[in-house]
């Protein structure tokens, strides 16, 4: 993609949401009270305004990415297989998933021990052993200090406690 | 009491080894919390109050102090190193500190970083002990008009740090805005974006969008890219910062000094805004403004000066009017109250001795900060020696961590995450993150002054420019906004 493409593209996606926003988002999600004398006093007043200068700069951008361009060199840093990054990408955000609702069931210790192994796993790290082990170390040292010297309740789970 | 009496006084209370270790081992700890990611100055100063409450107060207090000090450069160590700002103060450094840092020269990055924060912190000192009640009483004069006056010209900081695409810029900034709105209405108390979750109801979390914005889009890039870092040096470098380079970026390190000390003054602005306003005034001024951005030690020098300026002109509206200037002075004014004394002016007619001990100890502070400093450094260069692959999950799981210890909430983590998506995307894109950043501190006092002014004045918009400091920071807005359009309209000719 070059930057006139994207430009092009952040434009239409800007207008698309400060037109939702306008229409279903400000009116069904912000709730104000029937007897605000001034729209300016109101809850309405600022996201309303907000929603409106995106749709004013996403006008912009579509005007000057439709311009003529000599540059149309892609932006991006090519990646040898796309196809797989993507799959990646899409392993990493079920990973995220997964060690969100983790936490409070298996506790944070546990649940970060699996996130550390599994990304790097992900990332093809030469240093397996290595990544094993610090896998292990890493979130119990930090365990030891946020639960020991700072006293912050880190969450233990229902299964296996540490102490 | 003479000033003469009143240093002697404060020399003789702070003049003896226990004062002295105290205030370098705070800095050691301040700077060891600001270097972990998601400890934060806040955080370290917090951890570090309970401990002081068995010593003598002035010990206690400078210890708290070196803390807060230590900390704010801490934060600049990982955001050079890893791109993963250790406080909120130090996002600024990232734009042209990991730049730097990917070109194998970060010990030439960190070199500057710490003298321009030794410098500013000098400065931030001497402005304290010279200008406290004279800056304090012109602060006092900010009521929500002037506020919102000075907010707005902040705003104009965004042009600064939007890179080659103003419009890209805005757009960040304006999605800052409306994740800030997020919460319930400080006026009306009605819910907005909350989608009935309590969670929701406090706005989402500063750290955690931080961090997700900064940290988290790296791990994402990591995994799309898993060996895009190869040939990419990441080390401390041989190459150090020279007196000649420190000489060159000494006018930006005074000027984004004098502005951290101007805005810690006023209270409730921060480290942050300070440090951004430093960078964009730097950036505006230099003769290499191109390379900013790209790894300009100029850059680093600026942003690391505003927001060590920060850190002694806080005390000023805390020492002279008992108003603390930011969330850490707040806490450190806790330590004031448990030890008996009540910060404010009869403070310095009941115990001058304190408050000149003070003065002393935050001098003293400057010069060990500078060791101190130094050697964490050092100390630091294992973590630009780790392999990225290895690097990176140690990364996700102290933001994990981190995030968590913030409000012990599960669901900052849960935003983290989110926001790093957004972050990612933002990348590809080619939409700056600073913008989001600046913006989403800078919404919601703008719009809470905004609407305290109306409300003040029923809804009459006159009321914004009721006097000389709304004249001044309206003027300024102007001015930048003229310089700003003429810009970008010349670089816009010069493409043809």
């Amino acid at each position: 993609m070059s930057i006139r493409t994207i430009q092009v593209h952040l434009g239409i996606g800007a207008c698309l949401v400060a037109l939702f926003l306008i229409l279903y988002g400000i009116p069904n999600w912000v709730s104000s009270p029937s007897n605000v004398r001034k729209i300016i006093l109101s809850p309405l007043f600022w996201p309303y305004t907000i929603a409106g200068l995106t749709g004013l700069v996403g006008l912009g951008l579509i005007v000057f990415g439709r311009g003529p361009d000599d540059d149309d060199a892609p932006v991006n840093e090519a990646i040898e297989d796309p196809r797989a990054g993507m799959i990646r990408l899409a392993a990493m955000a079920l990973l995220m998933v997964v060690t969100f609702w983790a936490l409070p069931r298996i506790g944070m210790v546990w649940a970060a021990m699996g996130a550390f192994a599994a990304l790097a796993f992900l990332v093809k790290t030469r240093h397996p052993k290595i990544a094993l082990t610090c896998a292990v170390l890493v979130p119990l040292v930090l365990y030891a200090f946020f639960a020991h010297v700072a006293s912050v309740a880190i969450p233990q789970g229902n299964y296996v406690r540490l102490p | 009491m003479s000033l003469f009496d009143s240093i002697m006084a404060g020399l003789a209370l702070v003049g003896n080894v226990n004062a002295f270790l105290s205030l370098a081992i705070g800095i050691v700890i301040g700077v060891i919390g600001g270097a972990i990611p998601g400890i934060s100055a806040t955080m370290a100063v917090a951890l570090a109050l309970p401990f002081t409450f068995p010593m003598q107060p002035i010990n206690g207090i400078l210890l708290l102090l070196g803390v807060y000090k230590g900390g704010i450069f801490g934060g600049s160590i990982p955001a050079i190193l890893i791109k993963t700002p250790g406080t909120p103060a130090s996002s600024a450094t990232i734009l042209d500190g990991h730049p730097m840092a990917e070109r194998g020269e970060a010990g030439r990055a960190l070199g500057m970083a710490l003298w321009a924060s030794c410098t500013a912190d000098l400065i931030s000192n001497l402005s304290l002990i010279l200008f406290a009640g004279w800056l304090a009483s012109f602060a006092l004069n900010f009521g929500p008009p002037e506020f919102f006056a000075l907010m707005l010209f902040s705003l104009t900081i965004i042009a600064g740090v939007s890179g080659d695409s103003l419009l890209r810029g805005a757009l960040s900034a304006l999605l800052g805005l409306m994740l800030a709105t997020i919460g319930l209405d400080l006026v009306y108390g009605t819910s907005r974006f909350t989608f009935g979750d309590p969670s929701l109801m406090g706005g989402l979390n500063f750290i955690a969008v931080l961090i997700g914005l900064f940290a988290i889009p790296e791990v994402i890039n990591m995994v799309w890219h898993p060996t895009g870092h190869i040939g990419k040096v990441q080390s401390l470098g041989n190459k150090w910062v020279t007196f000649a380079e420190y000489k060159r970026c000494f006018r930006s390190i005074v000027r984004g000094s004098f502005i951290g000390v101007f805005l810690g003054s006023i209270p409730g602005i921060g480290a942050a805004p300070a440090a951004f306003l430093s960078y964009s005034e730097a950036r505006r001024k230099s003769p290499n403004k191109a390379n900013f951005g790209k790894g300009e030690i100029e850059g680093v020098a600026a942003s690391e000066a505003g927001n060590n300026g920060v850190a002694g002109a806080t005390l000023i509206p805390l020492l002279a009017l008992g108003v603390p200037g930011d969330v850490i002075t707040a806490i450190i004014i806790g330590a004031f109250m448990v030890h008996g004394l009540q910060p404010g002016p009869m403070m310095f007619v009941m115990n001058v001795d304190i408050i000149y001990g003070l003065f002393i100890g935050l001098i003293l502070s400057s010069g060990i900060l500078f060791i101190v400093g130094g050697l964490a450094i050092r100390g630091f260069r294992p973590v630009a020696d780790i392999p990225k692959r290895i690097l990176m999950p140690c990364v996700l799981v102290l933001c994990i961590y981190g995030v968590f210890a913030v409000n012990n909430n599960i669901f900052d983590v849960g935003v983290m995450f989110v926001m790093g998506w957004v972050g990612f995307v933002m990348s590809r894109y080619h939409i700056p993150a600073a913008p989001f950043l600046i913006a989403f501190i800078l919404g919601p006092l703008l719009e809470d002054n905004f609407r305290q002014a109306m409300l003040m004045s029923g809804g009459s918009p006159e009321i914004l420019l009721r006097g000389p400091i709304t004249w001044f920071f309206w003027a300024l807005t102007i001015i930048t906004v003229i310089a700003i359009s003429r810009g970008t309209l010349n670089k816009a000719r010069e493409r043809g």
